[in-house]
């Protein structure tokens, strides 16, 4: 079997977005992808904000499924109640993992500032910092909106249009919140590398824009957030 | 008033952001807060969104500066808020008990965590008790309890003109699921669907020239005598008795025929509503009873749903241990409905466990 | 200019006033009304008094005004100040609710240079609630609660108010503390606290030496002699921080 470059190299994907854009979704559906491909993976939690209201509920599910998934469990919490901005030493070293590292990053007002607390981010050349857009928030529902949004974020390279509405996704919600994602990557200049659909909705008619598709198994739901 | 949501539309969003926005859209002025887990997002979101419509914001040093600022800001003439969670909750007793005495309408949102003490940052129906009677007045306040972001956003526009109306704090009671759950919901400029908001006045800085156009305005929330306490009691006292019939709001399904009736509030009822149509589904007539306002409570309704139904049992369940059941017993004094409760402190309590109830005790 | 014995911004129906004979109370509020009058700002303040001896001003002045909680004055008056920058705000308090039960919302209004004006009576002691032993208590000072005199191996020394203040405060702030034994002087430091406010300086702060013979126990000469004698040295009188020039000491 021959290996060229780009199999042979590590993934390394930071997912940023505001609550409810769909981050974690992201993550775990990029991170599953790569693990059916047989390849180990990584998943990093690095919600700082609230960290144990993300991936903690599920961590267990997903590490069945074959991720290694750095995440604050229920024993790392016991006793800390508030929390807050807690980071925990595996997730700082995260990139000592060997594989492809997933970063879901929490919200904030840092945005991709964040990443400065895994070490050795800044010596990575293949990451990857993905903003994931969803155009049914409140902070990011018109164009002018996601352009202040993405530009205050720092750095990013990428986009992922999920504009969703939870239990109450159509495809008309989709292709009319994607519609004003795309403008905003046109002027922003930034690739959008899918539109990401849920699953259930795969043989509706979504405007894809020419883009390429993802579809999406939901996640999050188990983990009650 | 700035329409700051414009065309109506659907979002989607935590419960500490649909707050956050609903003050927006409620036109308040400026927010006092202290952090707290659950409701961190919104302090977080006010300050993103403050400056750009002219709002104001202070992060105080404790809950306590927070109450009283709030009380400032409200005697002063502006639509004033905060924001907390459980020990928040229980040092802001001493400003909510200011704002009770001298008929301050003050807004808090309160989301509820687990307790006594620090408990767990993440969800309880323990602030009941401490949210409808804190303090050391009489209950003299008003309280929603949410079950949805739809309605966190709706009551919380609601609150703000109960508020200012009435002039009786209110309390918008979610809990940490409502905080941080995702769901969609529709935002809108209360103008948009024909909702007055209230102005507000203040209470000192009147304006004009004192001792010409008026005279002072002297605020008193302390008396010398005892017949001045009780008569300035018994008069808030009849005065909110008298409201309450205006302001009391509360959801009853299939109590027509019921045998059991479920009675719950804020996100427990989502589950009962579940319960009790997957009940009524397998042929067992169940009722639902949920209290949207929990003071003033809706005692008249309650008791005429167990009159019309003829039930035989009420079955109140919530994330504590019988604080929700403490108020109905307290308001339906005298009813002869047996009571069954199921008690989940600190724990969210889901359709399977209503119906696993409903039928060991049927 | 004519003196008038009683300032304009005095509330007559609420006067003669309630405070015992010979405290310091009444020679700090009429301060308090002449600065007032003179800086015709009477339609613009808003008084709020604290818990303790403070209330018996709570309907003192013709402007106006708000009773809080003990303790609670300072964040009152910030809220206010926060939510109508034009009005003056001017909390009025004991050295119990600011040093002690109120302390964290004097220390942290401070720090933020809160634009409102904080006048905190010290007079060594809880008088309302029956002469109890207050931060201010000197050492050796007899009270209630210290009925052998204050002992500081148990109990601390004197809370130094404005010296900690000053600390904590950025240059456009107005710290000092006054006499109810120099008039002028405490008219001179409550007028500047208040024009310290009104150009939107900062935190302005005065603290008031003061008397209780009540609950002193003294007459006439003694509690004077306690003021000058005793509470003067202990506390030293003057302008700590001012952005107004040279302080005077």
């Amino acid at each position: 079997m021959i290996f060229t470059f780009e199999e042979n190299s590590r993934i390394v994907e930071a997912y940023i977005g505001e609550y409810a854009s769909g981050k974690s979704e992201m993550a775990i559906n990029r991170a599953l992808e790569l693990s059916n491909q047989g390849r180990r993976v990584t998943l990093v939690d690095l919600d700082t904000v609230e960290p144990f209201y993300t991936l903690r509920p599920i961590k267990n599910q997903l590490e069945k499924l074959n991720l290694n998934v750095i995440s604050s469990s229920r024993e790392d919490s016991f006793g800390l109640g508030e929390t807050g901005a807690m980071l925990i030493p595996r997730a700082r070293w995260a990139l000592r993992n060997e594989g492809d590292i997933i970063l879901d990053i929490g919200y904030g007002v840092f945005g991709a500032q964040t990443l400065n607390l895994v070490e050795d981010i800044d010596q990575t050349p293949e990451l990857k910092v993905i903003a994931v857009l969803n155009a049914s928030r409140p902070m990011t529902n018109s164009l002018d909106r996601i352009l202040e949004y993405v530009e205050g974020l720092g750095r990013v390279d990428a986009i992922v249009a999920n504009t969703h509405m939870g239990d109450e996704t159509t495809p008309e919600i989709i292709s009319a919140g994607n519609e004003i994602i795309v403008e905003a990557a046109r002027i922003l200049q930034l690739p959008i590398i899918y539109v990401a659909i849920v699953e259930e909705l795969k043989d509706s008619n979504v405007n894809n824009f020419g883009l390429p598709v993802k579809y999406i198994k939901r996640h999050m739901p188990a983990a009650m957030w | 008033m700035e329409r700051v949501i414009g065309e109506s539309k659907k979002s989607f969003m935590t419960g500490n952001e649909a707050a956050a926005w609903a003050c927006l859209a409620a036109g308040a002025d400026i927010m006092f807060g202290y952090p707290i887990t659950p409701q961190n997002e919104i302090m977080h979101y006010w300050t993103r969104m403050a400056p750009k419509y002219g709002k104001g914001f202070l992060q105080t040093e404790d809950e306590l500066s927070a109450g009283f600022t709030v009380c400032g800001g409200v005697q002063s003439g502006k639509k004033a808020f905060t924001a907390t969670a459980g020990p928040g909750n229980v040092l802001m007793q001493e400003p909510f008990g200011m704002a009770e005495a001298m008929r301050l309408p003050l807004l808090a949102i309160i989301q509820q965590r687990g307790g006594p003490s620090s408990g767990t940052v993440v969800y309880s129906q323990q602030e009941v008790s401490l949210t409808t009677y804190g303090g050391n007045g009489e209950g003299h306040r008003i309280v929603y309890s949410t079950s949805t972001h739809q309605e966190i956003f709706d009551y919380i526009i609601k609150g703000f003109n109960t508020a200012w109306k009435f002039r009786f704090p209110v309390f918008i009671l979610g809990d940490g699921y409502q905080a941080k759950m995702r769901e969609p919901l529709e935002m809108y400029d209360p103008e948009s669907r024909g909702i007055k908001m209230e102005e507000a006045y203040p209470l000192i800085g009147l304006g004009g020239k004192i001792g010409q156009d008026r005279g002072p305005s002297h605020l008193c929330n302390i008396y010398s005598l005892e017949e001045e306490l009780y008569e300035v009691i018994t008069k808030v006292q009849a005065e909110y008795d008298a409201l309450a019939p205006q302001i009391t709001e509360y959801d009853e399904k299939f109590c027509e025929d019921a045998d059991i009736i479920l009675v719950t509030h804020g996100v427990v009822s989502r589950a009962a509503d579940d319960a009790v149509k997957a009940l009524r589904a397998q042929g067992i007539k169940a009722g639902y009873f949920r209290p949207i306002t929990l003071r003033p409570f809706p005692q008249q309704e309650l008791r005429a749903a167990i009159a019309k139904s003829g039930a035989k049992k009420l079955l109140i369940a919530e994330s504590a241990i019988g604080q929700l059941e403490r108020l109905v017993k307290q308001e339906i004094y005298g009813e002869t409905v047996k009571i069954e409760t199921l008690f989940m402190p600190g724990v969210g309590i889901i359709e399977s466990d209503l119906i696993d109830k409903v039928k060991s005790v049927l | 200019m004519a003196v008038q014995a009683i300032p304009k911004s005095w509330y007559l129906p609420s006067k003669p006033h309630k405070f015992c004979p010979g405290c310091g109370h009444g020679i700090v509020l009429k301060a308090l009304g002449e600065v007032i009058d003179e800086l015709e700002i009477q339609d613009q303040v808003i008084f709020g008094c604290d818990i303790g001896c403070s209330l018996l001003s709570w309907n003192f002045f013709a402007c106006d005004s708000t009773q809080t909680h003990h303790g609670r004055t300072t964040p009152v008056m910030v809220g206010i100040k926060r939510s109508r920058p034009e009005l003056v705000c001017v909390g009025y308090m004991g050295d119990g609710g600011g040093y002690s039960i109120g302390s964290q919302h004097l220390l942290n209004s401070a720090v933020r240079n809160e634009k409102v004006t904080l006048i905190l009576v010290n007079n060594t002691n809880y008088g309302m609630t029956g002469g109890q032993m207050a931060p201010t208590t000197l050492p050796g000072q007899k009270t209630e609660t210290s009925p052998y005199g204050r002992d500081p191996e148990l109990t601390g020394y004197p809370t130094m108010g404005p010296e900690f203040i000053a600390q904590l405060t950025p240059d456009s702030a107005y710290v000092a503390r006054a006499t109810v034994s120099k008039y002028k002087q405490l008219k001179k430091y409550i007028k500047s606290a208040l024009r310290n406010q009104m150009e939107g300086n900062g935190f302005s702060f005065v603290e008031v030496l003061s008397t209780c013979p009540t609950n002193w126990r003294t007459n006439a000469q003694q509690t004077w002699n306690f003021l000058e004698d005793e509470m003067e040295k202990y506390f030293p009188v003057g302008e700590l921080k001012t952005p107004f020039g040279k302080g005077d000491k």
